[in-house]
């Protein structure tokens, strides 16, 4: 500026002052708004019928998340899928669902799903048309069917219970082709195959209501043996029938959910559970059981004296070792000898979804015959052999000896990545089918909306168009669709089969497949015999299951129940054994068998044996080719294949399959735990991503238990406190003793205030408005919660929760390309969450005995809220209705009230991951489908938090008002509440007696958390109720 | 020296502009109010509410039971305008006339000749997505669609008539609607200049309606932010 010829003045030029308000102008017009930025009305060409814009339809279907096939309810808006709920009229599930099946929709719009045919060209992908992979897989199976060697063929389907499994075989069938394996590597064969031999169907329902005693020998009930969401409606039922509720003790190596539930842990040594058994059945004696398992013989002893007495028990058999056929015949002999067949063991009533799941055995056997070159044609539909197979089996060079392999995917996988050609497929929610759930019922599975990607087309549907493209295969499939062949063969045929489709369940009966005897195996490898320190315990996950979960950004960010870890693969190791080793949490661990070796971080957990580690399965996928590196923003989802199981499952963790040996057991199932290992310090280490704080309460009460001979006793009945300093001097409302938002917003309403209380404006009870006559409230009923964290996800499901883990989410600038590494930094965004406990064994020694707790935790919706006061901007504040509502657009970020809440539970939204330009950006199209249009998607810098589902209580209300009348209590629910599959949460109006939460919150187990610090919470916790070993009850 | 004091100004000019930010954001300056983009067919709701006296919720058919009040499809449309095609005769509506408007409806719905494809309607009335509005709760409360649309009857082409600030709403959820007013609003006929007022004939009380009359709503955050 200084060789300006302009002449030199006082004061801003004018050029500089044009500069200056042409920047100052821009940031004004910036901030205006222009008539077009509103957007785009486009209305449709024709409306459809029966639904109505921004009013939810509901259909009612069947969930494929594992082979039990609940009932789901898909709640559906404007055309897209937002929720799923249980189906309260289904036999399994009643209403409830797990945190798997929700997450069903994460992959119906998974970002990473195929949306056209590909066909292996030259080793390298292409797209092709559908008429181009059509004919080239016709092509081919002409081929093999001229060679004779159709015969050969092998056709692998992901378990369903229903019509596909029959529609299949006959398919194959027309072509030539032995029958399909349908495949759940998660089912346990050995108690399906005792079943069968003892009852005569594999799975009879469990009754626990009847059962006094329930002794568990490894199957965890709670969470993935057999089917879970019943078990727990029916053991939370029991437990809370306080005077006949059945005592659980829990038999194995490491305590697993299910074993944290039960009152009793006796850690034996793996594979010893049939020695106990037999102890227990009078066939062993008690020393012998006590020096082989490693358990003391007292123990053993008194639980055999409390079987003999408790009349009648359950015994459940699901230990997964070499021996696990002879444990599940033992315990299913020791049921009838004890009386429990009838009573708590009900063959009359099978469960009948898990019939047809073909044994490892077969499956393995079918490996060896690809390896010997005598498969022709290989099948894959939604099933991902090349994952959960161990990699001793060596399955990929098996499956490369296949000529020509066609994969049925809705996305890709390892093993779709092996084939020749894909044909994405649709998801369970898009495509018609049934099931049969459980004797005499019939399920029905509908589309809850039209297919997200147009180029997906529905296997069945193809395999029509093949058959039908083979001259002698024609003339048996005359049917245009596979929704046509399902009808025409349903009871009734289709009038029958839209009848139960408002219901989606039906009495009725489809043709059962036969399960065909055990193959001969090699027997696995005796246990103790194998080389190593340890003995290695392998287990599906209990959220990700075999591996299926892991593409799910949801089940990926959920902790597991038990270690509390996400988006990670962890090894568990006793405390005593880390210590001698010099093993810290975290430290990077090298485990080797003599099969593989992994390296994972090392997690300290009081519920291994000290001889054993435990690794869990899921993670760990790989894709074969490398991957180019990739921008999350910039994706071209047709060119850019997501192999490895797509963006969110890729190259995290550790797959624990890779160490053991390929072994069956004699029921032709998958041995889980058959080998010892080695475990040696690497000198790495890593923080876990973990949502945990503290395993231990430190004495402050958070999760409460009382022991059942004092809840009896009425012993802690008679706490009513006296009145706490600063307490309110009055009641303000009938239910919960709470000054609702008077003493937040300073003494309002208080006959002492200088108004004498005449001043109460909206939080007047009297005030016409009527706000102020409710106290929303909640109940966790700790006697029925198990832990199982479907609430969180169905939490994530309902408000839009972003998930923050994946490696591309934290920081833009010095960004950490970590997974998990939001998490480490303690940034997840789980508005409820589920904390857990330990209890007793202060030493952390093997041996004492200590005891599992958990407690969900979401706002407190205090009345005397922390959080309320200390907002600068009137972001928080209470709400006449009693909820500590949270302005999103009102929030400027300052994050005091975070600082002031002593429960933490509410969460800042660090990177914009509801923004769609940002790389953090949560919802990749079109898992954006998924948002709930009734809840805002919070931008960056905004605190959010759990506000009892505000939405649905807006809308009940609007409801309501729609239809001229009151709320009904209990007629609706939050999603926690809803999905909940013990029934442990409980919704509603404390201020209104005909609300049952308002009858819950006077219960004799009830507390709040932190009671000493006056805040008034409404979320009213019960006690844990314990049941001591009747040998050890003194010390209880 | 000249350097040094012409950057003083410009802390001065960024409260300048701060503040204008502000004041456009209180004032309802910032609103979009008065917008009235062209659309693409020139949709006179003047003459299909105010002469035809077509009820709103026959096209915008959930305004009384969703939050979301429902928008035409092109086959709502055809449902008249496959007989009332773009030959007008003459008729109370006007000398006989070819209508642009009709035949550009006959493109979009596939008449002529070209597959049907929705019509982009440029979207006027628009929330952000932090607020929640149930047009049912009010469509039932009684509040007529002229109160928040404005007199849409006489509109040839419409435009936002109230701003759809915060303070807008809050004003009638607190101080009540007053029922004279959303009738006075509804009655309005056009003025022959592209503007509306009241019929002859049309008494207006003389009197405010006294707050017991007035349909009170409730005011909290949580009523629509969620």
């Amino acid at each position: 500026m200084s060789k300006s010829t302009e002449p030199k003045g006082k004061g801003v030029k004018r050029r500089d002052f044009l500069k200056i308000l042409g920047v100052s102008g821009a940031a004004v017009g910036a901030a205006g708004c222009s008539p077009e930025s509103a957007g785009k009305l486009i209305p449709y060409l024709v409306s459809p019928d029966q639904t109505v814009p921004g009013v939810s339809t509901y259909y009612a279907t069947t969930c494929r998340e594992c082979a039990a096939s609940c009932g789901v309810i898909a709640e559906t808006r404007d055309g897209r899928t937002m929720k799923l709920e249980g189906n309260p009229d289904h036999p399994l599930n009643r209403g409830a669902i797990c945190a798997r099946g929700q997450s069903a929709l994460q992959q119906l719009y998974n970002p990473d799903r195929l949306r056209a045919p590909m066909i292996k060209k030259g080793g390298a992908w292409q797209s092709a048309s559908w008429d181009e992979a059509l004919a080239l897989v016709s092509q081919k199976l002409g081929e093999a069917k001229s060679r004779n060697a159709a015969g050969g063929a092998v056709f692998l389907n992901q378990h369903e219970s229903g019509s596909f499994p029959a529609f299949a075989d006959q398919w194959l069938a027309a072509f030539g082709m032995k029958p399909h394996l349908s495949v759940d590597f998660e089912a346990d064969q050995a108690a399906m195959e005792a079943n069968r031999r003892a009852y005569g169907v594999s799975w009879p329902r469990l009754d626990f209501s009847q059962a006094r005693l329930v002794v568990s020998f490894g199957a965890d009930f709670l969470e993935g043996w057999g089917a879970s969401v019943p078990h727990q409606l029916d053991y939370a039922d029991a437990r809370t029938n306080f005077e006949n509720a059945p005592r659980s003790v829990y038999i194995g190596p490491r305590r697993t959910l299910t074993g944290m539930n039960c009152d009793q842990w006796i850690p034996c040594k793996p594979g010893s559970e049939l020695i106990v058994a037999q102890a227990l059945a009078g066939k062993a004696s008690v020393a012998q059981a006590a020096s082989a398992s490693g358990v003391g013989a007292d123990v053993l002893g008194a639980l055999a004296r409390e079987l003999a007495a408790a009349k009648p028990s359950l015994l459940l058999a699901g230990a997964r070792t070499a021996n696990a056929l002879d444990l599940a015949l033992a315990v299913a002999d020791l049921n009838k000898t004890l009386g429990n067949v009838g009573k708590t063991v009900l063959p009359a009533e099978p469960l009948t979804a898990f019939e047809g799941i073909a044994r490892y055995s077969e499956l393995a056997d079918a490996v060896e015959r690809m390896r010997g070159g005598s498969v022709p044609v290989a099948f894959v539909r939604g099933t991902n052999p090349a994952y959960y197979l161990p990699a001793s089996l060596k399955f990929a060079d098996a499956f490369a000896k296949v000529p020509f392999k066609v994969a049925f995917a809705t996305q890709p996988d390892e093993t779709v990545e092996a084939c020749d050609v894909v044909l994405p497929d649709l998801h369970s929610l898009e495509s018609w089918g049934d099931a049969m759930p459980v004797k005499g019922t019939l399920a029905l599975q509908q589309p809850a909306m039209d297919p997200v990607f147009g180029g997906t087309r529905g296997a069945g549907d193809v395999m029509l168009a093949l058959a039908q493209k083979d001259p002698s295969a024609a003339a048996k499939f005359p049917q245009n669709s596979y929704r046509e062949w399902v009808m025409a063969r349903f009871p009734g045929g289709p009038a029958g089969f839209a009848s139960g489709l408002a219901k989606g369940v039906m009495p009725g009966t489809l043709p059962v497949p036969a399960a065909p005897a055990p193959l001969a195996m090699t027997a696995p490898p005796v246990l103790e015999s194998t080389a190593g320190d340890f003995y290695l315990i392998t287990y599906p996950h209990a959220l990700l299951g075999d591996g299926r979960g892991a593409n799910k950004p949801w089940l990926q960010e959920l902790p597991d129940p038990v270690a509390k870890i996400v988006w990670s693969s962890w090894v568990e190791m006793h405390p005593e054994t880390a210590t001698k080793m010099g093993i810290e949490r975290g430290d990077i661990v090298e485990v080797k068998t003599a099969h593989g070796a992994i390296r994972a971080p090392a997690y300290l957990y009081l519920g291994v044996r000290p001889d054993t580690i435990a690794i869990p399965l899921g993670q760990g996928h790989r894709a074969a080719a490398p991957i180019p590196a990739w921008d999350p923003l910039h994706q071209d989802p047709v060119k850019n294949v997501q192999w490895g199981y797509g963006r969110y499952a890729r190259g995290v963790g550790v797959n624990p399959l890779d160490l053991v040996p390929a072994a069956a057991d004699a029921a032709g199932g998958f041995v889980w735990t058959v080998t010892k290992a080695t475990v040696a310090k690497t000198g790495d280490r890593e923080t876990i991503p973990s949502t945990e704080g503290s395993a231990r309460q430190h004495g402050r009460g958070i999760a409460q238990a009382i022991t059942i001979t004092d809840l009896l006793s009425g012993k802690g009945n008679e706490v009513k406190e006296a009145p706490l300093p600063g307490d309110a001097s009055h009641e303000y409302l009938p239910g919960l003793r709470a000054p609702v938002a008077a003493d937040a917003q300073g003494d309002i309403g208080a006959p002492t205030a200088a108004d004498s209380g005449t001043h109460l404006g909206m939080y007047d009870p009297k005030n016409p408005l009527g706000m102020a006559r409710r106290r929303w409230a909640m109940t966790v009923d700790l006697a029925r919660c198990t832990g199982c964290s479907a609430c969180v996800t169905a939490c994530y499901a309902e408000n839009n929760i972003p998930t923050v883990g994946a490696a591309w989410q934290n920081a833009t600038v010095y960004a950490v390309e970590k997974t998990g590494y939001n998490v480490v930094r303690g940034r997840e965004m789980n508005w409820i969450r589920i904390e857990r406990y330990f209890e007793g064994a202060p030493d952390a020694k093997f041996g004492e005995e200590w005891e599992g707790r958990v407690v969900p935790m979401m706002c407190q919706q205090c009345g005397n809220a922390p959080c309320e006061p200390v907002c600068p901007v009137f972001a928080t504040y209470h709400s006449p209705d009693g909820l500590n509502v949270q302005v999103y657009n009102r929030c400027v970020g300052t994050r005091y009230c975070s600082n002031n809440c002593p429960y933490k539970v509410r969460y800042f939204n660090w990177f914009g991951y509801g923004e769609k330009d940002r790389r953090q950006y949560a919802f990749p199209e079109p898992l954006n489908w998924q948002l709930n249009p009734d809840v805002t998607v919070r931008g960056k810098g905004v605190m959010e938090k759990c506000t009892f589902c505000v939405q649905r209580i807006r809308e009940a209300e609007n409801r309501a008002k729609l239809e001229h009348r009151e709320l009904i209590p209990d007629e609706f629910t939050t999603a926690c509440a809803a999905s909940c599959p013990s029934r442990a949460i409980t919704f509603g109006d404390a201020a209104d007696e005909r609300w049952s939460v308002n009858k819950l919150i006077e219960d004799r187990r009830a507390y709040t958390v932190f009671k000493e610090i006056n805040t008034y919470p409404a979320v009213v916790y019960l006690k844990k109720v314990n049941h001591p070993s009747p040998a050890a009850a003194g010390n209880a | 020296m000249t350097k040094r004091r012409k950057w003083t100004a410009i802390p001065g000019l960024i409260v300048l502009a701060a503040g204008a930010v502000m004041l456009s954001a209180y004032s309802g300056a910032s609103s979009s109010q008065n917008s009235s983009p062209v659309q693409p067919i020139p949709f006179p709701h003047s003459v299909h509410v105010g002469k035809l006296g077509i009820n709103c919720v026959y096209c915008h058919y959930s305004a009384n039971k969703s939050p979301d009040p429902g928008f035409p499809a092109v086959s709502t449309c055809m449902g008249c305008h496959t007989l009332i095609g773009p030959n007008r005769p003459a008729s109370n509506l006007g000398a006989a006339r070819t209508s642009v408007g009709i035949q550009t409806l006959w493109n979009y719905a596939g008449m002529g000749g070209k597959p049907a494809k929705p019509i982009p309607w440029i979207r006027i009335h628009r929330l952000p997505d932090y607020v929640h509005f149930p047009h049912m709760r009010h469509i039932n409360a009684g509040v007529t669609c002229q109160t928040c649309h404005g007199p849409i009857q006489t509109e040839d082409r419409v435009y936002q008539y109230a701003t759809l600030n915060m303070g807008w709403c809050v004003n009638c959820h607190v101080n009540g609607y007053d029922p004279q007013q959303g009738e006075e609003m509804a009655s309005m006929v056009s003025d022959g200049h592209g503007g509306a007022m009241l019929p002859a004939g049309f008494t207006a009380p003389t009197t405010a309606t006294p707050d017991s009359l007035r349909k009170h709503a409730r005011y909290d955050c949580s009523v629509c932010h969620y």
